[in-house]
């Protein structure tokens, strides 16, 4: 998994692909919630008569 | 044959649709007015919108044409998605365009263009857009359920059944909840989504090896697999192609700055581009690895037993399905098949949202009545949204596809990104331009991609067509676009002030 096999810069992109996406997933699913939330509260608040 | 496993798989298939279902139910009580409907009341945040824009922008068949895309160019297939991630990387940093656009508290990009070039480019612009938008989604759902009939082993006979039954569910929820339908489900298809495109890349990476997709792609593509400058088939010209395009995509495609039009204000709309940026780059490169694990392990004949019906003359379309379907567990083929429906969901829905809008807001516009309340506002919307799904069945489920997919898809793509694109850069930058140059980057901006279809369809000028090349001819587009902005802009007498 470690061996580039001459190939740094495409082995970089893909560890970097894995790495990010994963991370960005999770970092993501919390944030969004939140954002998620607020925009309804936001909404329902205009709503509001 | 396949791992699809209807007692273990089914059921994570089905709770999946079921909470999405309800999710975007829930939420169409926050619908009161056509904003909400339209931009989401215009209160969406950064993580929400990176979620959207991710979900959105990756649907079945951009796993498809990009698997294909790894299948025969190896690494050097990606090379539009790395295009993709600097324009909006650079894009979101700068806040080129974007920033005016979102600051004109405009719906669409044609209300922008009215600001400038008047009511008639509006209107020319917003045919241009949802023929050219509508015309490319419209092989979506076939190319989703034959991913489906690959993968899953789902029967060829039951596919228009089965993306009917899926383009209704999305259908009920995107009509009713509209953009706020959309956002939450986006939200949640893109969790579903994402972990099965992370374990199914992890696991192909873990089985076969990164060193076996460099050797195969080094022993049946070549050095052209790993460099898109030398590879026989792309060069300069499919690089530069792609950097345009994909500029162009980032700043115009509606679908993408739906986005930056539902953001809380400018800034939320730039980090929701720079934060998702490198997302086109996973877009392209994930797919791209399972179409090389195909390369590297299918048999021979493996693409000669495909299912019958299969709309795509090129077989290796469906390499990466056919992989996929023996090589993923029982387990995961169901997380795999929810991913890949989450993909195809969020994509649908959000399509037909953002087409409904530009016919709404800048075709339609002239002859609504007016003081319309919000409540006809909204059935209107939900009308024009419909009829959009009845369009994709019909159109979308019986159109036969030839040739590369990419090619057709970019090349009815670019005839409403080069115009618009040119017209968005010299509405927000250029005090010069008019509405002269700008009906002439339209005309011109569709002209060079017509022609190119017209020349590939007659037998007589097949060879012409063969020479110039969907890339050149793509160049050629934004080029000629352009010139005719700035030659009709300088054509056409200035007012005395």
């Amino acid at each position: 998994m470690l061996e580039t096999h001459g190939h740094f810069l495409w082995w970089l992109v893909t560890a970097a692909v894995v790495i990010w996406y994963s991370t960005i997933t999770i970092y993501v699913a919390i944030r969004g919630t939140a954002d998620v939330r607020e925009m309804l509260k936001n909404l329902s608040e205009r709503k509001q008569p | 044959m396949t791992h699809f496993d209807w007692l273990v798989d089914g059921p994570i298939v089905g709770i999946y649709l079921l909470v999405t279902m309800l999710a975007g139910l829930a939420v169409r009580r926050y619908v009161s007015r056509v904003d909400d409907f339209l931009v989401a009341g215009r209160e969406m945040n950064v993580y929400l919108g990176v979620a959207s824009l991710a979900a959105t922008e990756f649907g079945v068949i951009t796993c498809m044409y990009t698997a294909q895309a790894g299948y025969k160019y190896g690494f050097a297939g990606a090379t539009p998605g790395i295009c993709q991630a600097i324009a909006m990387l650079v894009i979101g940093m700068t806040g080129f365009c974007i920033r005016p656009l979102r600051e004109s508290g405009a719906r669409t990009l044609p209300e922008l263009f009215e600001q400038k070039f008047g009511p008639r480019i509006r209107r020319a612009a917003g045919i241009v857009i949802v023929l050219g938008g509508l015309l490319n989604m419209g092989v979506f759902l076939r190319i989703g359920g034959e991913f489906l009939v690959v993968v899953a082993g789902l029967n060829p006979d039951n596919l228009e059944w089965t993306m009917t039954g899926l383009l209704l569910l999305v259908a009920v929820y995107t009509i009713l909840g509209g953009m706020l339908s959309v956002l939450v489900t986006d939200f949640l298809q893109f969790i579903v989504m994402s972990l099965g495109l992370i374990a199914v890349t992890v696991l192909v990476l873990w089985q076969i090896g990164f060193g076996t997709l460099v050797g195969t792609v080094e022993t049946k593509i070549g050095p052209g697999g790993f460099n898109p400058f030398i590879h026989p088939e792309l060069g300069w010209k499919y690089v530069l192609f792609q950097l345009l395009l994909n500029t162009a995509a980032t700043l115009t495609w509606q679908t993408v700055i739906a986005r930056v039009l539902a953001a809380k204000d400018s800034a939320t709309g730039g980090k929701v581009f720079t934060r998702t940026s490198f997302f086109f780059v996973c877009r392209f490169l994930i797919p791209g690895i399972w179409g090389m694990a195909a390369l590297a392990t299918l048999a021979p004949l493996a693409l000669q037993n495909l299912p019958g019906g299969l709309s795509s003359t090129d077989s290796s379309l469906y390499a990466m399905p056919t992989f996929l379907a023996t090589f993923v567990p029982i387990g995961m083929m169901g997380l795999l098949v929810a991913a890949m429906l989450a993909a195809d969901m969020s994509t649908d829905s959000s399509y037909m949202l953002t087409w409904a809008s530009v016919i709404y807001n800048d075709i339609v516009a002239p002859f609504r009545w007016k003081n319309w309340t919000e409540k006809k506002g909204l059935l209107l919307n939900r009308t024009i949204v419909a009829l959009i799904g009845v369009f994709l069945l019909f159109y979308g489920l019986w159109y036969q596809m030839e040739g590369d997919l990419w090619d057709y898809l970019t090349l009815t793509g670019s005839i409403y990104l080069a115009s618009m694109s040119v017209l968005l850069v010299a509405c927000c930058y250029w005090r010069r331009a008019n509405s002269w140059g700008a009906a002439g980057a339209i005309i011109a901006g569709a002209f060079f991609p017509a022609a190119f279809l017209v020349l590939s369809k007659l037998e007589s000028t097949k060879e012409i067509s063969a020479a110039i090349g969907p890339h050149l001819s793509g160049i050629l587009a934004f080029a000629g676009a352009a010139a005719a902005m700035i030659v009709g802009s300088l054509l056409k007498p200035q007012a005395r002030h």
